[in-house]
C-alpha cells in the first residue's frame, strides 16, 4: 500500500540516444525492488517500453509488469481530459467540451496547455492532491530530451507569469512549486562520455540551476572498462574511451554517478544488470 | 544498389530525418560537403546545432548564414541556422504586410509562447526556411536537417496541423465581424456554444480567455498566407526532386522507429531512397582481434546488432552502413572524413 502523504518523483532526461529510457527502466526496477510502489511513466501517444520491455497494451491507466513496477503512457490530451472531468464534474458538460471540434482545436492551439496537463498529472499526488488519487510512492518519468524537457518545465512558470488570475494561474504556480521541491522531485541527466552529450548535459544542468534552483544529478552512462594495454585496435579504442571518460569526470565533478558499458542486447536483462549497478 | 552521389545529383532538396541523437546534423553537413566537393552550390539548413558544430561551420550568434571555404570544394557551401522565433515573427509580419496590427500580435503573451513552444512551430519554421531557400533559386541543392522526431508524421503533418488550428471556424468564434460587442461573452451568445466556452473558462480562468480572444483577433491577418504556404510546402515535400534520407542508429528500438518512419514517409507521397545507419560498425571492427575477454564480449555484442539489419523492412529504400570514425565529428576535417565515407559507401 502506498504512503498517501509522501511521494518521490524522478525525472529522467538527456540528449537523444544516450540511454535515457534504459536508465529510467533500471531506476524504476531498483525503486520497486527497494519496496516502493513504483510507476514508470512515459510521455506521448506511442509507447516505447511496450516493445522494449515486452509489455502489451501500454496505456493511460497504469498496468502491472512482471518487473514489479507499473507502466503508464501519459499524453497531454489524456491528462487534460482527466483533469477536465475532475474539475467540470458533470460528464455531459465534459463530453460537450471534448467532442466539440472547435474546442478540440482550441486545446491544441492554447499553448502550454498540454505541457501543463502532463505536469499537473505527474504532480497530482501529495502535497497538491488534485484529481483522482495517484496511489504510488514513486514515479519515474522517462521525460523528453534536453531542449524539449526544458520547454516542458518552463510551461508552468511561463503560464503563471502570463496568467495571473484564475484556475490556470493558480494551478501553474502550485505545479511549479512542486517541481522545485527537492524533497519531492529529483532530476537525473543521462550523458555519455563523448563531448557533444557532455556539453549538452552541462548546459542543461546549468539551466536547471539558474532558472529553477534545481540541483540535478548526472549519470555518466556506458563507461568502458580500462584497457589492458595490448596494441590491438580495440585496446586503442579502450584507451580513447578512458581518456574521454576522464575528461568528462573532470567537467562533471565528484557528484557523478557512473554506469558501466554492458554488452547485453536483451533489454530485459540489461535493466536488471543496471539496476544492480545503481548506487544506493 | 544506388550510390549516394547519384542521390545528390538527382535532388534539389534533401531532407534528413530521424530521432534525436542519431547524427542527423553531422550527416546533413557531410552530405553538404560531399555535394559541394562535386561542384554544386549547396545550402545546409540546420536546427539548433551544438556550439562546436557552429564554430566548425563558421556560424556565430546573430549571423544567420555563412559560407564554408575549403580548397577541396569545387562548388560552394553555405550553412545556416533556422532561428525558430525569428522565422515565425518574420513570417507573420510579411503575411500581415507589415500592418501595425501585426506588431501587436508579436507582443501577445500567447503568441510569444506559441511561436517558440507550440509543437509544430519548429517544424513549420524549418520548412518555411527551406521553401524560401528553394524559391530563391540561389542553390543547386538545399539540405535540411530536421528537428528530432520519434515519428515521421510528427514532422510531415506539423504544418497542416498548424494551419488547422487557425482555420476559419476557430477564428470566427473569437472574432466579432460586425464590430459590435467587443468582448468574448457577446460572441458566446451569437454562436450558441456558451457551454463549451464556460467549460474552457472553468479550466483556465477569464484572464487566459481574454489573451486567447486577442490572439485570435490578430490571426485573421495572416491566416490566408499560412494556408497558402502550407499547401506550397506540402507540394515541395512530395516533389520528385525532394528526397528524404533517414538517419538511424543501430539498435533494436531505433531500427523499429526507422522502419515506421520509412513507411510513413512513403505513405505521405514523399520519396525516401536511402536509410543511413550511422556508426554501424565501431572503428576497430575490421581490425584483427586482440582476443581479450572484453573484446570478444564487445564483438559478440556488435555482431548481434549488425544481424538486426537483415530483418529491417524498408519498403524499397536502400540501407547504407556508415562506419564510426576514429575521431568524434567536431570540426571541418572530420566532417570531410565523414563526407568521404558517404561518397565511398555502397
Amino acid at each position: 500500500m502506498a504512503d498517501a502523504s509522501r511521494i518521490q518523483i524522478h525525472f529522467v532526461t538527456g540528449k537523444g540516444g544516450v540511454g535515457k529510457s534504459t536508465f529510467a527502466a533500471a531506476l524504476a526496477l531498483k525503486k520497486s525492488q527497494e519496496g516502493f510502489k513504483t510507476c514508470l511513466v512515459e510521455l506521448g501517444h506511442q509507447s516505447f517500453f511496450s516493445s522494449f520491455l515486452k509489455v502489451e497494451n501500454v496505456e493511460y491507466r497504469p498496468r502491472k509488469t512482471r518487473f514489479g513496477f507499473d507502466l503508464a503512457l501519459w499524453s497531454g490530451s489524456d491528462c487534460l481530459k482527466e483533469y477536465a472531468l475532475h474539475l467540470l464534474k458533470i460528464e455531459s458538460l465534459y463530453r460537450l467540451f471534448f467532442e466539440n471540434p472547435i474546442s478540440r482545436s482550441l486545446i491544441q492551439v492554447a499553448p502550454a496547455l498540454s505541457e501543463l496537463a502532463i505536469l499537473g498529472k505527474i504532480t497530482s499526488g501529495p502535497p497538491r492532491f488534485v484529481g483522482p488519487a495517484l496511489n504510488y510512492d514513486c514515479l519515474v518519468v522517462d521525460a523528453y530530451a534536453t531542449g524539449h524537457f526544458l520547454a516542458l518545465l518552463r510551461a508552468p512558470k511561463g503560464m503563471a507569469e502570463a496568467i495571473r488570475f484564475g484556475a490556470m494561474g493558480e494551478q501553474s504556480r502550485s505545479i511549479d512549486a512542486v517541481l522545485r521541491n527537492p524533497e519531492i522531485c529529483s532530476y537525473h541527466l543521462v550523458s555519455l562520455t563523448e563531448e557533444l552529450p557532455v556539453i549538452e548535459t552541462l548546459e542543461l544542468q546549468q539551466a536547471l540551476k539558474t532558472e529553477f534552483q534545481i540541483q540535478a544529478q548526472v549519470i555518466l552512462n556506458k563507461v568502458y572498462p580500462q584497457s589492458e594495454g595490448s596494441s590491438s585496435e580495440f585496446e586503442k579504442f579502450l584507451q580513447q574511451q578512458t581518456e574521454q571518460a576522464q575528461a568528462a569526470r573532470l567537467r562533471f565533478g565528484p557528484e557523478l554517478q557512473e554506469l558501466p558499458m554492458i554488452f547485453e542486447n536483451q533489454s530485459q536483462d540489461l535493466i536488471q544488470i543496471l539496476a544492480k549497478a545503481l548506487k544506493e | 544498389m544506388k550510390h549516394l552521389d547519384d542521390l545528390i545529383l538527382n535532388s534539389k532538396v534533401i531532407v534528413c530525418v530521424g530521432s534525436g541523437g542519431v547524427g542527423k546534423t553531422t550527416t546533413a553537413s557531410a552530405l553538404g560537403f560531399r555535394a559541394a566537393e562535386m561542384g554544386l552550390k549547396v545550402l545546409v539548413l540546420t536546427i539548433d546545432p551544438s556550439q562546436r558544430l557552429k564554430t566548425t561551420l563558421g556560424i556565430s550568434e546573430g549571423l544567420e548564414i555563412a559560407e564554408i571555404k575549403d580548397s577541396r570544394l569545387k562548388g560552394r557551401l553555405w550553412a545556416a541556422i533556422v532561428d525558430n522565433k525569428r522565422t515565425f515573427d518574420e513570417f507573420v509580419l510579411r503575411a500581415a504586410k507589415y500592418a501595425p496590427a501585426a506588431e501587436k500580435i508579436l507582443k501577445n503573451k500567447l503568441y510569444i509562447q506559441l511561436s517558440t513552444t507550440l509543437s509544430g512551430s519548429q517544424e513549420f519554421t524549418a520548412l518555411e526556411k527551406l521553401h524560401s531557400a528553394v524559391e530563391s533559386s540561389l542553390y543547386d541543392l538545399v539540405i535540411l536537417d530536421t528537428p528530432p522526431a520519434k515519428h515521421a508524421m510528427d514532422f510531415l503533418e506539423a504544418p497542416q496541423k498548424l494551419a488547422l488550428l487557425f482555420q476559419d471556424s476557430v477564428i470566427k468564434w473569437f472574432r466579432d465581424p460586425t464590430g459590435k460587442g467587443k468582448n468574448i461573452f457577446t460572441k458566446i451568445l451569437q454562436t450558441g456554444t456558451q457551454q463549451v466556452l464556460k467549460a474552457l473558462e472553468i479550466l483556465t480562468g477569464s484572464d487566459f480567455m481574454h489573451e486567447l480572444a486577442d490572439f485570435f483577433e490578430s490571426i485573421s491577418l495572416w491566416q490566408d498566407r499560412l494556408e497558402t504556404r502550407v499547401k506550397e510546402i506540402q507540394r515541395l515535400l512530395v516533389d520528385p526532386k525532394t528526397q528524404f534520407v533517414l538517419v538511424t542508429a543501430l539498435d533494436e528500438a531505433r531500427l523499429m522507429e526507422a522502419q515506421q518512419f520509412a513507411r510513413d514517409i512513403q505513405k505521405n507521397g514523399s520519396h525516401l531512397e536511402g536509410i543511413l545507419v550511422n556508426r554501424a560498425e565501431p572503428f576497430w571492427w575490421p581490425s584483427a582481434s586482440g582476443n581479450s575477454k572484453i573484446e570478444s564480449q564487445a564483438r559478440k555484442y556488435f555482431a548481434e546488432r549488425l544481424e538486426l539489419l537483415a530483418k529491417v523492412e524498408t519498403w524499397g529504400a536502400w540501407i547504407v552502413k556508415i562506419p564510426e570514425l576514429r575521431d568524434n565529428i567536431s570540426d571541418l576535417e572530420t566532417v570531410a572524413q565523414l563526407a568521404k565515407c558517404l561518397g565511398d559507401s555502397k
